[in-house]
């Protein structure tokens, strides 16, 4: 079980999905400062290097891999490619999402659409990394869920913006809870932990939410303010390191209290 | 910049802070702050700080069965010791050993008042004086058996059922932590429960090798835990790892309630 007591990722392989938008970019800086090797994966090559250029000059070194987690040979792939150059993988973050689908009446092909990376690319990418741990009788899985994972949504919030809430999120989310159950106990035997990281509301410094929103936001949580994206990254490295060694199957709300009460 | 992780500089406190659990937490606080305060049964603390040649630890006698005289307890330390900048609350109660059906209305009664009572004065005194400050930090010891009950059938004679009054204490624990979670969030001040599945101690785990493995299979780890890993999660929710955290149960059970 390691260090027990410690939060380090040093000399750990982590395979981070999703890298691009606003929370996977901070997970990002903040996985690659903790000393592990990062590989992020993603569909989108140019907004991948882009990513690598920028930490780098940060001075942080992350690796990229382009990958479409809806084809399963395609992650097969990533998979033998981080093998042959890293020889194990430790650990991996689910952070990939796809948000075809806007509003309540959009056509079953979207939602169709949304399955496919959403349900079967999760499936085929946890399933494909899970397997990989197993062989080597360790690892941890980290999903990204959302609190609309586990509440359903307050719709005043988005009254007079732009913004919209589309179902298919509810529904993926929500199912990403309870497959991570599931496979915490199909891993569990072979010592590889799964558990769900849920973030609340997140404030997009470079593209501000509509203050009407941003104002009734606060408002719903119980420290007053939405999360910054950094904020969600020390339950990810926590949930990833031996720290959490005792911990699987779990959810851990990053939400400031909104779902408490 | 300094880690996430970090408790540099920090005073904490710890009640039941030489117990099983509490050892352990005390003693990875012991390394990493300015000080600790740790709490226990008379001699208990003193004991296990000079065992342990702990060197930022004050280990001080706790009465929790003295509920009206805790204030004055808070007061000395606080005047002596600064107030804290975090509390690790662990203390606990239970008529471990009795059966259910010879379980007298008194001692059910004791249980709270030894658990739950002086924990919402020690909660709301410290609290209300860091309102103030605009921060602060507490972990509370709650337990997997205040989320499901525990399994009769695992229990052997002589061996009893973990006590009805110490889950219903525990339940109260976790209710109590999401409503100062609420109740103090736009202080600044987080409250979150640690939530421990089965971490028998040494002795039962040398003496009922049967019982432990029937634990370990009500687990996907498929095994107990042991103290140093209820050490990480404790300290995940007194640093900025968990700034954003608040009103939540932190469940450190290897499983146990995910099926």
């Amino acid at each position: 079980m390691g260090n027990s007591t410690s939060f380090s990722l040093h000399g750990k392989v982590i395979i981070q999905f999703g890298g691009t938008g606003l929370l996977g970019r901070a997970l990002v800086s903040e996985l690659a400062s903790t000393g592990c090797t990062l590989v992020v994966a993603s569909r989108n090559r140019p907004a991948l290097q882009s990513l690598a250029d920028k930490e780098r000059t940060a001075g942080r070194t992350v690796l990229i891999e382009e990958t479409d987690i809806g084809s399963e040979a395609s992650l097969h792939s990533l998979r033998d490619r981080v093998l042959a150059e890293h020889k194990r993988v430790d650990g991996i973050v689910f952070n990939a999402v796809s948000r075809p689908m806007k509003a309540m009446n959009d056509d079953l092909a979207i939602w169709r659409q949304s399955m496919e990376t959403n349900a079967t690319g999760f499936f085929a990418t946890v399933r494909t990394f899970g397997d990989v741990m197993a062989a080597q009788r360790a690892g941890s899985i980290v999903n990204i869920s959302s609190i609309y994972g586990m509440v359903g949504s307050n719709l005043s919030l988005y009254e007079g913006t732009n913004m919209t809430v589309a179902p298919d999120y509810f529904f993926h989310k929500g199912g990403m809870l309870n497959l991570t159950r599931y496979l915490g106990s199909h891993y569990g035997p072979q010592g590889v932990r799964v558990n769900v990281v849920s973030p609340g509301g997140i404030y997009n410094p470079d593209t501000p939410q509509a203050p009407a929103f941003i104002e009734r936001y606060n408002k719903i949580t119980m420290l007053g303010r939405m999360a910054q994206a950094r904020e969600i990254a020390g339950a990810v490295i926590f949930l990833l390191g031996d720290a959490s060694s005792y911990i699987t199957g779990a959810n851990i709300p990053v939400d400031g209290g909104h779902t408490a009460k | 910049m300094k880690p996430w992780h970090s408790l540099e500089g920090k005073t904490i406190w710890v009640t039941g802070g030489a117990g099983y659990l509490g050892s352990a937490i005390t003693a990875a606080l012991d390394s990493q702050c300015a000080k600790v305060i740790c709490f226990d049964l008379p001699g208990k603390a003193e004991a296990f700080v000079r065992q342990q040649k702990l060197t930022h630890t004050v280990p001080l006698s706790l009465d929790v069965t003295d509920a009206a005289g805790l204030p004055a307890v808070i007061d000395a330390t606080v005047a002596a010791h600064g107030l804290p900048d975090s509390v690790v609350h662990l203390v606990a109660a239970s008529s471990s050993g009795k059966r259910l059906e010879v379980l007298l209305p008194e001692e059910f009664q004791r249980t709270f008042d030894l658990a739950l009572t002086p924990t919402f004065v020690l909660c709301r005194a410290l609290a209300e004086r860091m309102k103030a400050r605009g921060s602060g930090c507490f972990v509370l010891f709650a337990s997997m058996y205040g989320v499901v009950a525990p399994d009769p059938r695992i229990y052997h004679d002589p061996m009893a059922p973990n006590p009805i009054d110490y889950g219903a204490s525990k339940a109260a624990i976790l209710q109590l932590s999401r409503y100062f979670a609420v109740h103090y969030g736009p202080a600044g001040i987080r409250f979150n429960c640690v939530t421990p599945g089965p971490f028998p101690n040494p002795a039962v785990q040398k003496n009922h090798p049967t019982f432990i493995e029937d634990l370990n299979k009500k687990t996907a780890l498929h095994r107990i835990g042991q103290n140093a890993e209820i050490v990480g999660p404790t300290l995940f929710l007194l640093t900025d790892s968990a700034s954003y955290v608040t009103g939540h149960s932190l469940v450190v059970d290897g499983g146990w309630t995910a099926w």
